[in-house]
This record gives C-alpha cells, structure tokens and sequence, in this order.
C-alpha cells in the first residue's frame, strides 16, 4: 500500500479528476471510477464514496448533467455529462492547479540563501 | 437463480447503508445507480477467479466512507414540507376526481332505475348507464394516482393506460345491452361487445405483467 498517493494530497482535486474524465465523453459510475484509476496507473485507491459525493456536489454547481441510460440488464446506469460552465470550470481549476505547483515546489523544495 | 441471489444481497446490503433515512425520489435513485455499479464491479472481481462471496465483500468494503451522502439524503428525506406540497396537490386532484366519479356512477344507476320504472322501452332505459361507465372511469385514474400510505401513487401514463383498458371493458358491457336491446338479438350483443372487451383484456394483461410493485418500504 505505500506507493499509493496520500488521499490528503488529492482531496481538493477530485472534482478537477472527474471533470477531467468527462470531458473525453460521457460515463456512469464505475466506468468513471475504473477511468481514474487507470489514469493513476494503478497508484490511487479511489473509494467510490468520494466518487459519488463529487457528482452530487457537481451536479448541484451545474457542472454536470446526469441521465438514466436503457440498460435491460443489471439494472439502469446513471450517464453524466459534463456542461460548458464544467469545461470552464475545468479549464480554471487547470490553471490554479499549475499556478500553485509551482509555489508549492519553491515551498516545499526551496532553500533559503540568506542563511547558507 | 444465482445472479437474483446476488441482486438480493446487494439491494439489501444498500439499503442498510441508508437504513432509517426518510424516502425520496433522490434516494430512490442513488440507491439504484450504486447497486448498479456495485453489481459490474462484482461482476469484474469474479471474472479475476474470487469467488462470489469474496467478490461481494471486496467490492462492498471499496465503497468507503458514505456517510456524507446519508446526511444529504437524510435532509432530503426530512424535507417533507416539499414533498406534501406535491403528494397534497396531486392528492386533492384524485380527491376531486373520485368524488366526481362516485357520482356520475350513482346519478347513471339513478337514472337508468328511473327509466326502468317509468316502463319506457329497454333501449332508452339502459342509455344514461353511459355515466355509470364514465363515473367508474374517472374513480379508477383517480385512485391509482393517489398516494396511501402503503403504496406510492402510480405514474400518469401507466395509470392513463390503465384507465383505457377498464374503460373499454366497461364500454364492452354497455355496448352490449345497448344495441342487444335496440336490435333484440343477442348475437349482435355479443359482437358489438367483443372487440372492446378483447382490447380491454388485452391491455390490461400486458400492463399487469410488466407491472412493478408500488408497495412501500421495498
């Protein structure tokens, strides 16, 4: 279990994730989930309450929009797809996350050369 | 008969993960979208060679921490002044529609015994029975979309079709003494009858067997 990423680490990011997924076309539930764990490759432990917490929470901002599709077998699966204001959304969270890796590197890296 | 099995233990097992958290249309749909992704995943960890049993505790301890969603769905649940600002409107509008009904159907009977005691001919008699049928019509939509508290009401369609197929086996019958006693023969009776009875019949069957049960608390 150690080579997994701290889930600390990516808590503010999950929403980002999952718009992130969507934004190559729509998906259900456990597709999504199979999705990011295969982006991680094989190295974040995603719960899947996380996952559903995450579409409630976009679906509420207006990111999202969900549908039921047709399935007969196994029971109905639950479609979401993302919308212009989520692929705006995504495109700012893209941003702020590349503006705060960088600071977040000098932060956590960086030496201070007054006191060399 | 295995698969059922499994689609009974994941019902169950999700159901317990809201035990005691008021119904609502949101849960009712959570609840299917994680036991449909719950079953495809099961689905995959045998295909890896687990065993179902193993399977099915793998998949259900993955699930992680819920109670987040529980609360949400609980203020959803408790929430009623939302929910009896609908069930009250639609219910008052079945209300208003089974009143109506019961008497279209007393004031038919009524008239129709009137007649009969007037000793007019029978083919003028049985004609005002046509608001008994329209009476019964109205009292069958409007208590199949009522809410109880044992059942939830049915959709509109499904109770519209309903209706159709009762209307049209009530219309058989009145067809039947109409013109059987306009014409005197039975044979046509029974004709005039037939086709909207079998149609009747035959909705009425397919709706009963693709019917899902609206008991509560299921």
């Amino acid at each position: 279990m150690g080579k997994n990423i701290s889930t600390d680490l990516i808590r503010g990011h999950t929403d980002t994730i999952v718009l992130n997924v969507l934004r190559h076309g729509d998906s259900y539930g456990y597709e999504i989930y199979k999705k990011i764990v295969r982006l991680s490759g094989n190295q974040y432990q995603l719960k899947e309450a996380t996952l559903y917490t995450a579409f409630r929470r976009l679906e509420k901002e207006g990111s999202v929009e969900s549908y039921w599709g047709d399935e007969t077998q196994g029971g109905r699966r639950k479609y979401y797809r993302i919308t212009e204001a989520g692929l705006r959304h995504y495109e700012q969270n893209k941003a702020d996350w590349n503006f705060a890796k960088d600071i977040l590197d000098k932060l956590i890296e960086g030496g201070i050369e007054n006191e060399e | 008969m295995r698969n059922n099995q499994l689609d009974r233990r994941v019902r169950s097992y999700v159901d317990d993960l809201f035990a005691g958290v008021g119904e609502s249309q949101q849960l009712y749909e959570l609840k299917e979208e994680l036991s449909t992704n719950l079953k495809e995943k099961i689905g995959d960890y045998k295909k890896e060679g687990r065993t179902e049993d193993e399977a099915f505790k793998e998949a259900a301890a993955s699930i992680g921490d819920l109670s987040g969603l529980v609360d949400d769905m609980r203020n959803i649940g408790e929430d009623k002044v939302k929910q009896s600002v609908y069930s009250s409107m639609t219910n008052r509008i079945s209300t208003a529609g089974l009143i109506i009904g019961v008497l279209l159907a007393l004031f038919g009977a009524l008239v129709t015994l009137m007649l009969y005691f007037m000793e007019l001919p029978p083919v003028s008699t049985a004609g005002p029975a046509i608001f008994i049928v329209i009476g019964c019509i109205l009292i069958t939509y409007s208590s199949l979309t009522r809410e109880t508290t044992k059942k939830f009401a049915m959709n509109k369609i499904r109770a519209m079709l309903y209706t159709a197929a009762a209307g049209l086996i009530l219309f058989g019958f009145y067809t039947a003494v109409t013109s059987g006693f306009a014409t005197g023969e039975m044979f046509i009776a029974v004709s005039s009858m037939m086709v909207f009875l079998l149609a009747g019949v035959g909705l009425w069957l397919g709706l009963v067997l693709t019917g899902r049960s609206r008991l509560k608390g299921q």
